[in-house]
């Protein structure tokens, strides 16, 4: 059994062992839609193979003596009918494919989303969301063109090719199948050689195509380095070199794709045909309705001919998408919801015991032990990449621990319920997320059924958003995002603070890497985090000096491990690298200051 | 049958230049290669006409062999056969691969003309147009306007086999030609209605399938949120919900555009009995030989394809023109910024003059108004302000990368209009307030304002920025590999490979919008240090956020609404009481060590 962060009952279980399968298993959700494809795709052959011996019959019809107008008439009728019936037989059978097809595109959608939703935090912090959006969008809907016109391209084709064949001895004689046989062994190899030499091809265009375009987005992107500096000439020579390998590429898919020889292949067997067919004829071994009858099924095999084309290129675009999308639902998450675990109200202790982290089997945090007692401010200090968020992620168990342990008073955060463990712990992180929905929904995510507009409004008092949000027209109601306001980055941090205030957590992890531009908005921020943290165990990353100068104990990063820990003027007194910050302040160390 | 269904997803767009210039300005394109398209036309024609010869011949054959033909006779008419299929395979080939090489390379040379119509551009265009439409034109419009040929060539082509089919059917039986001709219009009728409809279905799946992906793009990057929260069965409802709205948009769409072929067939199924019945008719009374009639079911198969296709030709047609006239809007645009000479610049000393100089972006609001500034070489000056006071106005205009429209700017006395361009600019050193990286090492960034500069040199450079401690901290040193866009590096180590730029530029006159992003205190120390490295020893012209900075200055200049309203040393200001020791307080305060040591108390109060 997979480890999941959340499930829904009654969920439909794909076979994910492989592409193929996976394909496979979606398919038969809906057995009743393959199987009338494939009946119908038959039948459409028939009609039209039909329609093909019975136009032959009619010119023997007019052949023989003594037909009236009227029978004409009759055979006229009668292949009005079949092209009728071949036609709605058709229209039948794409709508059974479409259903199908839309249905799956759907079930694809629903089971990568509930399974990205069960994914772990380390899943979706190593993940790129683009990628993702690519899986869940491109690659989804060449499922859906994989199966509609993929697959009844397919079904089309095999069955195109086997149908009128089978016409043949049927209605006319043994040895006419000489030429179609000959064919499809002519086809099979050309076409085989075709995909094969092809599909390098394609696969470079559309790979140098994304070169040219990503420098040249670089390019506009940095437009103003490139111009500032007069390197003009540099990025246009590097853009035609770029282009011009586009190019190459391109002319090579024309002249493969003009090569197409399963085309000439036809044209030869059919000659082929015609003569065996007259020669036939000439000996009055067959009339001449059986030759145009003959030489309309050999026309009919010109449409698998034709669309093999494209339908080689469609299934291995959708297998290659499956396994994409595969390969993000199949990938391991280590934790699960551990609902047997401890579930109690928490005091607001965390302790590190040696713990290390590594992240891919690069080491992040090496052998840190601290501990914070309920109600403290820990600032965190440290260079970007020395690990400080990846330090507060293990609280609540975005990640796990590699080796020793992080305990919430006492208890191992591994043997937390997963629910009680993070509910009762807010994360405030540096890029704060604001749906685009109205600002009192924002506020009340972590308590979208109990929260009341009053508690909306007290959480938002104590965080200082309450006054820039009655600026807005729609105060509460007003929508964040494209359709609504642009939040700036003190305001966006304000109404996340607020979120927390809601859902009164004991510990708070704060990465608190916004700046803000005035002094006045600084006053807001330094208020409203002083709130929020008071009686919560708070652990806080910070770039802000006043927080690092007044916070409960400090931790001092360097490239993973713990430099040092204690108050501002402890590490003033002892710690090089946290003087450093200080010295341009001409602060000096208060040892020095009491002689 | 794809091409039922092309174009229906274009959007309408407002055309300013005409239908034929434009076919004028695209042909122009395709003019040197007038040759290899001679070829592809003769192709095109060779390929039609061997193509309706096919069936002619075998229903001449059909004809023939009644007559008791000899055993040479209908090898010579299946030797016919075959070279004529053999032939249609050839010239087909040919029209692919001298097309496909002509397009190549047509494209090639229209992508280059875009690319370098951009780099001509002053940031005035940049500032109007949102970069991923830029890289569109020269990248994606460039290929759709070559096609609008091919498309025009590929029609020719079917109708031309469907002219010499029809032509010799008329020949051979004038009325019963007309018979098929009448279903011209029920098939075109059918494809033209089908299309209006389809456009419309598109349309609808079209803005529901971006909700989705909307949905999903929101919900997961705020993932975190959602799982800090416990939120995931509440999301997963809304997920579901709109999922299924746009399963049922998809089906309709999916059913509609499915419906159209099976229609089409149900059409040549009555074309095939109408020629049978007819022709069945005409051939009792022995005007028609079994060849010929035979020859008027193949057409009939013929001409269906060329019908549909005309059906989706227009909407085509006109996206491609479309297309290309958003490249010859990005070839034909102006520069705004004209240099009046190209006078070599030589080595500058530093000294920025700006005399009664007159400025506006849009021509409606004045930025600068009769503004006059001198700074000396080798100052440091810092340009402070609320935001819309002038101050990146100031450093575009040193730049160059704007043009003023009265007054002058001089740089040691020399007019800045009359200097070649180049030149002047790599004297110049400018960091953007989000320094911008490109792909590669951050050795090939420092590099990148001075491409022929060694290793040895770079690491140097690097060395001079806060002892190059920063260097030892990436994870490969200088041969660290910074990510698309500089996004592997923090905001903070971005900024220390622009500082580190500068040392190695050595340029005579130096721009910095200074960060506003909040960097790491550790960081943050290295920054300061690298500045005080990279001002030395020129003239510098800093749009000030930093508290040190200002301090450091030589001179500070107060702008407000576009003129100098206070100038002096920090000191000198602040004491004065003037706009300067309000800015101060709006900026920067809350970096001052007075406001740190009392943080505690300011957040107690109220």
């Amino acid at each position: 059994m997979e480890k999941r962060e959340f499930t829904v009952a009654n969920e439909y279980r794909y076979n994910r062992s492989g592409p193929l399968r996976w394909v496979a298993s979606h398919i038969l959700r809906y057995p009743w839609l393959p199987a009338a494809t494939i009946l119908l795709a038959i039948l459409v052959s028939i009609l039209t193979s039909t329609n093909s011996v019975l136009v032959g019959r009619a010119f023997d019809l007019v052949a023989a003596p003594g037909t009236t107008p009227t029978m004409v008439m009759h055979a006229a009728l009668v292949i009005l009918a079949i092209g009728a019936g071949q036609g709605i037989a058709q229209l039948v059978r794409n709508l059974a494919v479409e259903m199908l097809a839309q249905l799956v595109e759907r079930d694809a959608r629903d089971e990568l989303y509930l399974s990205l939703l069960g994914k772990s935090l380390t899943f979706h912090g190593r993940q790129r969301i683009g990628d993702i959006m690519a899986r869940a969008t491109n690659d989804v809907h060449m499922l859906n063109l994989m199966i509609s016109p993929g697959l009844v391209f397919v079904f089309a084709a095999l069955v195109g090719l086997i149908v009128p064949i089978a016409a043949i001895p049927l209605n006319l004689r043994w040895d006419l199948l000489l030429s179609p046989l000959v064919f499809v062994v002519l086809f099979a190899i050309t076409l085989r050689r075709y995909i094969r030499e092809l599909d390098p091809v394609v696969g470079a265009v559309r790979e140098r195509f994304g070169l040219m375009n990503a420098r040249l987005a670089e390019t506009i992107e940095g437009i103003q380095v490139v111009k500032g500096s007069a390197q003009e000439r540099q990025e246009q020579n590097i853009f035609l070199e770029n282009a011009r390998k586009f190019r190459d590429m391109y002319v090579l898919q024309g002249k493969i794709e003009g090569r197409y020889l399963p085309l000439l292949m036809l044209s030869i067997t059919t000659a082929g045909g015609f003569l065996h067919a007259l020669l036939l004829y000439r000996q009055g071994a067959i009339t001449v309705g059986e030759v145009v009858a003959y030489m309309g099924l050999l026309r009919l095999l010109g449409f698998p001919t034709f669309i093999s084309i494209w339908t080689f290129a469609l299934i291995q675009l959708g297998v290659a998408s499956a396994r994409r999308i595969l390969q993000l639902i199949n990938t391991e998450t280590e934790l699960d919801e551990n609902p047997q675990g401890v579930a109690k109200p928490i005091r607001g202790e965390i302790e590190f015991d040696h713990v290390s982290f590594a992240y891919d089997g690069t080491p992040v945090l090496q052998d840190i032990s601290f501990r914070a007692n309920p109600g403290e401010t820990i600032a965190i200090v440290g260079e970007t990449g020395s690990g400080k968020s990846t330090l507060t992620k293990l609280v609540n168990r975005t990640y796990d621990v590699t080796a020793g342990r992080v305990l919430v008073d006492g208890v191992d955060v591994r043997d937390w319920n997963m629910a009680s463990l993070r509910s009762q712990i807010s994360a405030i992180e540096q890029d704060i997320f604001l749906f685009s929905r109205s600002i009192a929904d924002n506020i009340a995510f972590g308590a979208p059924e109990t929260a009341t507009m009053e508690d909306i409004r007290r959480a938002a008092r104590e965080a200082q958003a309450h006054d820039f949000i009655m600026s807005f027209a729609n105060d509460y109601a007003t929508e964040i995002g494209e359709r609504g306001v642009t939040l700036s980055g003190g305001q966006r941090q304000r109404l996340a603070i607020a979120r927390a205030f809601l859902t009164d957590p004991r510990i708070l992890i704060l990465d608190d890497s916004t700046s803000a531009i005035d002094s006045a908005t600084e006053d807001e921020i330094q208020k409203a985090m002083r709130r929020i943290m008071k009686g919560r165990t708070t652990l806080l990353i910070t770039h802000r000096l006043s927080q690092i100068r007044w916070a409960d104990r400090i931790l001092v990063l360097r490239r993973g491990r713990l430099v040092d820990q204690g108050t501002h003027d402890e590490l003033l007194a002892r710690c090089e690298d946290y003087r450093r910050i200080f010295a341009r302040y001409g602060v000096a160390a208060p040892a020095q200051k009491q002689t | 049958m794809g091409w039922m269904m092309d174009g229906l997803e274009s959007d309408r767009y407002d055309r300013t230049y005409g239908d034929l210039n434009l076919v004028r300005r695209v042909l122009s394109y395709f003019r040197p290669h007038w040759k290899p398209m001679a070829a592809v036309v003769l192709a095109i024609v060779c390929d039609s006409a061997v193509s309706a010869g096919t069936p002619i011949l075998i229903s001449w054959g059909i004809d023939r062999v009644a007559g008791q033909m000899s055993t040479a006779t209908i090898a010579l008419i299946v030797g016919i056969v075959l070279a004529f299929s053999g032939m249609a395979w050839v010239f087909n080939y040919m029209r692919w691969r001298i097309s496909a090489r002509v397009v190549g390379d047509v494209v090639l040379t229209l992508r280059q003309d875009a690319f370098a119509a951009v780099t001509q551009r002053d940031l005035s265009f940049y500032d109007e147009e949102p970069s991923g439409k830029i890289v569109s034109r020269v990248t994606s419009d460039t290929q759709d306007f070559s096609e609008v040929v091919m498309l025009i060539l590929n029609l020719v082509s079917q109708l031309l086999m469907v002219l010499v089919l029809f032509a010799v059917l008329a020949t051979i039986n004038l009325r019963l030609t007309l018979a098929l001709v009448a279903l011209v219009p029920v098939v075109m009728g059918l494809a033209l209605s089908f299309r209006r409809v389809a456009r419309t279905v598109t349309q609808k799946a079209r803005r529901v399938l971006a909700k989705v992906n909307a949905l999903i793009q929101e919900s997961i990057s705020g993932i975190a949120v959602a799982k800090n929260f416990r939120q995931e069965a509440a999301v997963y409802k809304d997920f579901r919900h709109l999922n299924q709205q746009a399963y049922r948009v998809n089906l309709i769409r999916g059913w509609t555009l499915n419906a159209i072929i099976p229609l089409l067939e149900i059409t040549v199924g009555l074309g095939t009995a109408l020629i049978v019945y007819y022709g069945g008719i005409v051939s009792l009374q022995g005007l028609l030989t079994p060849g010929q009639w035979y020859l008027f079911v193949q057409a009939m198969y013929h001409f269906w394809g060329p019908l549909t296709s005309i059906a989706s030709f227009w909407s085509q047609f006109q996206d491609g023109l479309s297309a290309a006239e958003r490249v010859f809007a990005l070839i034909d645009a102006e520069p705004k910024v004209v240099q009046v000479a190209s006078e070599p610049v030589g080595e500058i000393q530093g000294r920025v003059e700006f005399r009664h100089v007159h400025f506006t972006y849009t021509g409606r609001e004045v930025v600068l108004d009769d503004f006059s500034l001198e700074i000396r070489p080798g100052e440091t000056v810092a340009i402070v302000g609320h935001t819309g006071a002038g101050k990146s106005s100031l450093a575009r205009l040193i730049a160059r990368f704007y043009e003023f429209q009265g007054g002058q700017i001089l740089i040691d006395g020399r007019d800045i209009r009359t200097f070649d361009l180049a030149q002047y600019r790599r004297q110049l050193g400018i960091v953007p307030q989000e320094p911008f990286l490109f792909s590669g090492t951050v050795m090939d960034n420092i590099r990148y304002t001075r491409p022929e500069a060694t290793d040895d040199e770079v690491r140097a450079a690097a060395r001079k920025i806060a002892g190059g401690e920063w260097v030892d901290l990436l994870p490969n040193g200088l041969q660290t590999d910074v990510g698309e866009r500089g996004g592997r590096l923090s905001m903070g180590q971005r900024q220390l490979v622009a500082l580190a730029r500068v040392v190695l530029a050595d340029p005579r006159i130096l721009i910095l919008d200074e960060a506003t992003a909040s960097v790491d205190p550790f960081t943050e120390a290295q920054i300061q240090e690298g500045l005080e490295v990279v001002m030395a020893g020129r003239t510098s012209i800093v749009i000030a956020h930093r508290l040190s900075t200002v301090q450091n200055a030589d001179r500070i200049i107060v702008l407000r609404e576009g003129k100098i309203i206070e100038e002096g040393t920090h000191r000198a200001l602040l004491a004065a009481g003037g706009h300067y020791a309000e800015l101060y307080n709006t900026y920067f305060r809350h970096q001052s060590l007075e406001y740190i040591e009392q943080a505690r108390l300011l957040a107690a109060q109220a």
